[in-house]
């Protein structure tokens, strides 16, 4: 079945996607539709299908799943509750398929009931303004960045990103040999009027045809985009003809404004405070020129391998056809859970309030880390608060070592003395050569750590940021202290991190 | 015991990309962390397992070696809990967290220690690395040595998948004829003797030894070592692609054979007798093995596993990271349980006898009925695995070399009610005149109800009818 397309309301007609073929590689133009389906279409019922090369659901050996879950409190239930889901093998439970269609092949869009809860959802939170739009089920949004990035990039093209980015990103663009063109930022991420100077300078052969960026929460810098900045990224992207690639897994993690200084321990979060989100670009986009990549990574847990793609359904079918060939489509087990999560156990009201949850953590962590980090790394640092998602981006002073290409190393070299680590700037740096430890080359004598706070136990917010306090001072020379006391036992470290694979990849 | 020796460098084969593939740019920072524990990392951006709202899965199985519709079996919990690993699973959380592209250790330790009771590879540096099923695994060993302008062997009618992914790709495909077995031999020696210096001569040979899609054909050990021979002599590298390994049933004996039923199965290959794959024979480190549980638990779980040399297993895991990453966690917790804890490698065997049964009763039940409604109207050869039976049609003397004959069949079964697929769809070369005058359709035997295979074999006669005489 194709993707999920929404028909529009009958009072307020909604206009047709834009056609943006002209922007496709020339591989990816004309009706890319599978030979194979196109001869053998849809058996019907009368029909005996010996054609499938399928394995028949006898073979399948689940009989039934469950999930105990923990559902957010309501107004009915104060306290978390745990919720138990099952799912059947041969008979349908409730809004989701049976087992035996959850595990047979799929038709690279992704189960029928999860994509119709996230069209209905989408609908809801972002309103698209052209009618043609769809939804298609991803396996996260390293894998969606790579298919969207083929639609419009070739080997030697390039593509339009920020100067610092997501490392899964640059990675996936230098093993397609696309280049990225760095736009700087500033507190607020992509500044529109340097992104439209590139375009109008641009002297390489192939000009961009398509922007990359994270709006919500950005990784490293944390910066959020303010509404009057997305509208104003969209204006250059509608006048230089660029498709957007919005990437936003941290999207429903927006925080409200750091509250004032004495808070206490267990503050004042309430997970029922009603969030204002910062509309998305996908909510803006008149022409139907923003491919939407959303993830269940941070929102559930980033190994269900799950997520989906929003976009016009013309520019879904070639992803559909991209996923045919590689992923087929996400775990059915995954989308099974997650379909019966949502549109049966919580419905939109639980998901919300999963969500208003996860806001509250994600605030208390943020509020608590800035305060340690005004606390300890006064003149040492500086930021701009993140407005969403855990990443805390900070300028590192390093005094009079400032402008020695060493300094970022042995930096380095004092926190794991210290016994304290964060991401230093290198692998985020879209203008150097990405993995590696050399400092960027566009000069900058600016040298950044990037801070994630989600993962560490919140008692040790204080000791890190004193050890990173020693670290840096020890190389700046900035205070009498010229080097870091040793870490001693007592600071035991509770961090939670016994679950991780001591090889994690992730950034 | 003798020391196994290294495979041989093929590294000079790979891709410009592969050769820039390279680990997560924060890897050095890892050496810090690992030497410590007292350090605080505040590095990786990873969400916090408490904000998992999962605390336990559980899948309801069928003890080891019964059909999950046999009413009589008795039922395996098998149960993955947040916080609550175990001697060998991991806790919930752990398989729901961000990992890296070598997918969960339990999961993938059984996949080590499968391969080596079933393969039990020659040289010393071999490795297993996760992924999402075979088609992505195909693509992501095909890009460890092929790009735009590159030219990969395949056998001259194969599965549709790679015809659709190499043509964006930029990526050609040189055909070599097949017989009842597969790839000859000969042919695929002549292919790269006459190789024309125009294009770069191709160095992958993509290959599936049991039960081909969509021949049907088995390679016999002989076969594959015969091929091996050849892929030496000229450098090759085998892509391996074995979704139906498991598969294997024996030769088809007819009904009134063996008088009792039970013994018509009673000799199944189980994993001890099966035919020896290309991995077994492979001295040099030039097969890279394409595993799937798809076939053999449910294709919806998305999960498998590559075999290699590590050296190419460490692309693959690198490529892994800038995309799938590894397969989905609860489907890696389930097989990993299932497997290790529950069943453990002597109740894996028993269930995939079971699956072999299956397919053999199917294979026996068509074949029957094939013989008795179709002679003179087709001819095929008898698979002894997996799922698909080629059947050349017989077209009757006027039929032959009528243009277009072959859509008119497929039309004439559209009319009777029945599906095959026609053979065109197969072919490398696309749908040329000549290829689509081939007569071939292809049937699989692995989805409809056995209780429909009459009706279908008699539907599928009175459509050829018009056309076979």
């Amino acid at each position: 079945m194709s993707p999920n397309v929404t028909l529009p309301d009958a009072s307020t007609p909604l206009p047709m996607a834009k056609d943006l073929s002209e922007l496709f590689v020339p591989s990816m133009r004309g009706q890319l539709k599978s030979a194979f389906k196109s001869v053998m279409g849809n058996p019907t019922l009368a029909m005996i299908n010996m054609a499938g090369g399928v394995p028949h659901p006898s073979t399948f050996p689940i009989m039934q799943l469950r999930a105990t879950v923990r559902s957010p409190s309501s107004p009915s239930a104060p306290l978390n509750r745990e919720s138990t889901l099952e799912l059947a093998k041969a008979s349908r439970s409730q809004s989701t398929e049976s087992l035996d269609e959850l595990l047979q092949y799929g038709d690279g869009c992704g189960i029928d009931s999860y994509c119709a809860f996230l069209r209905r959802y989408t609908q809801r939170v972002h309103r698209p303004r052209y009618a043609d739009w769809g939804v298609i089920a991803s396996c996260g949004n390293t894998d969606a960045i790579g298919k969207a990035v083929s639609l419009f990039c070739e080997p030697g093209d390039s593509i339009l990103v920020d100067r610092w980015t997501f490392p899964g990103a640059l990675s996936s663009l230098v093993s397609a040999k696309v280049l990225p063109a760095p736009v700087p930022m500033d507190g607020e991420g992509m500044i529109p009027e340097a992104l439209d100077n590139i375009c109008q300078t641009w002297s390489g052969s192939a000009p961009p045809r398509a922007v990359y960026l994270v709006p919500t929460g950005q990784n490293p810098t944390g910066t959020t985009m303010s509404l009057v900045r997305r509208k104003a990224i969209y204006a250059v992207a509608q006048k230089r003809n660029l498709a957007i690639i919005e990437d936003d897994p941290y999207y429903f993690l927006q925080l409200p404004p750091v509250p004032s200084p004495s808070i206490s321990r267990r503050g004042a979060e309430r997970s029922d405070q009603a969030q204002h989100l910062v509309p998305s670009l996908l909510s803006l986009d008149v022409d139907g020129r923003v491919i939407r990549l959303d993830s269940f990574s941070k929102i559930l847990a980033p190994n269900l391998r799950c997520g989906w793609i929003t976009a016009p359904t013309y520019i879904l079918d070639k992803i559909q056809i991209l996923n045919e060939s590689t992923i087929l489509q996400p775990s059915g087990l995954s989308q099974g859970l997650i379909s019966k999560l949502l549109n049966d156990t919580w419905g939109f009201d639980g998901w919300e309030a999963h969500l208003r949850e996860l806001r509250a953590v994600y605030t208390l962590r943020r509020n608590l880390f800035i305060q340690a980090v005004d606390k300890h790394l006064a003149g040492l640092v500086e930021y701009t608060v993140p407005t969403a998602g855990m990443f805390l981006w900070m300028k590192v002073n390093l005094g009079s070592a400032a402008a020695d290409p060493t300094a970022m190393p042995r930096l380095l070299g004092s926190m794991k003395k210290c016994g304290v680590m964060m991401a230093p700037d290198m692998p985020f740096s879209s203008t150097g050569p990405s993995a590696s430890l050399e400092p960027a080359t566009d000069g900058t004598s600016e040298r950044y750590l990037r801070a994630a706070f989600a993962l560490v136990d919140i008692d040790m917010f204080e000791p890190a940021l004193k050890r990173l306090a020693q670290a840096i001072t020890s190389v700046s020379g900035a205070r009498s202290e010229t080097s870091c006391s040793p870490v001693t036992s007592p600071d035991v470290v509770r961090s939670d991190t016994a679950h991780l694979d001591v090889n994690n990849s992730t950034f | 015991m003798p020391v196994k020796p290294h495979s041989k460098d093929l590294s000079s084969l790979f891709t410009e990309a592969t050769k820039r593939r390279r680990s997560s740019p924060l890897k050095p920072l890892l050496k810090y962390m690992q030497a410590d524990p007292t350090l605080v990392s505040l590095g990786a951006g990873l969400p916090h397992p408490d904000t998992f709202p999962f605390i336990s899965v559980t899948a309801t199985v069928a003890e080891a070696g019964k059909s999950s519709v046999d009413a009589t079996a008795r039922h395996v919990d098998v149960s993955i809990a947040a916080r609550a690993p175990t001697a060998v699973t991991e806790g919930l959380e752990r398989f729901l967290q961000y990992g890296n592209g070598r997918g969960v250790a339990s999961y993938a330790g059984f996949a080590q220690e499968h391969t080596e009771r079933v393969h039990s590879p020659l040289y010393d540096d071999w490795d297993v690395v996760v992924s999402a099923g075979n088609t992505d695994a195909f693509v992501k060993a095909l890009m460890l040595f092929c790009q735009s302008g590159d030219t990969l062997i395949v056998d001259e009618w194969t599965y549709p998948a790679i015809i659709e992914t190499v043509g964006p790709m930029n990526i050609g495909l040189a055909p070599v004829q097949m017989d009842d077995e597969g790839i000859v031999p000969a042919a695929l020696d002549s292919l790269c003797l006459n190789w024309s210096a125009d294009a770069p001569r191709p160095r992958v040979a993509y290959m599936i030894p049991t039960a081909q899609n969509p021949t049907g054909a088995t390679m016999s050990m002989q076969r594959k070592q015969a091929i091996y021979e050849v892929a030496k002599k000229h450098d090759l590298v085998i892509i391996e692609d074995d979704p139906y390994y498991y598969l294997q049933f024996g030769e088809y004996r007819p009904v009134g054979e063996t008088a009792d039923p039970e013994d018509r199965y009673s000799d199944l290959p189980g994993v001890t007798a099966l035919i020896p794959s290309l991995l077994s024979m492979d001295t040099d480190g030039r097969v890279i093995r394409l595993d799937s549980f798809s076939k053999i638990l449910a294709p919806g779980l998305r999960c498998g596993w590559i075999t290699a040399p590590r050296y190419m297993t460490d692309k693959i895991q690198f490529h892994n990271e800038t995309s799938v990453q590894q397969p989905a966690g609860l489907s890696q917790a389930i097989v990993s349980k299932l497997i290790n804890e529950h069943w453990g490698h002597e109740g894996w065997e028993r269930h995939l006898v079971q699956i072999q049964r299956d397919y053999a009763m199917r294979r026996d039940r068509f074949v029957e009925l094939c013989q008795k409604y179709l002679k003179g109207k087709v001819e095929f050869t008898v698979p002894s695995a997996g799922m698909f039976l080629w059947f050349r049609v017989l077209l009757s003397e006027e039929m032959q070399g009528r243009e277009g004959v072959m859509q008119e069949v497929f039309e004439s079964m559209i009319a009777n009610h029945v599906l095959l697929v026609p053979g065109h769809l197969f072919s490398p070369l696309g749908a040329t005149p000549e290829v689509l005058s081939k007569p071939f359709v292809r049937a699989a035997f692995s989805y409809a109800s056995i209780d429909d295979f009459e009706t279908a074999i008699t539907r599928l006669a009175k459509a050829l009818e018009p056309f076979t005489g």
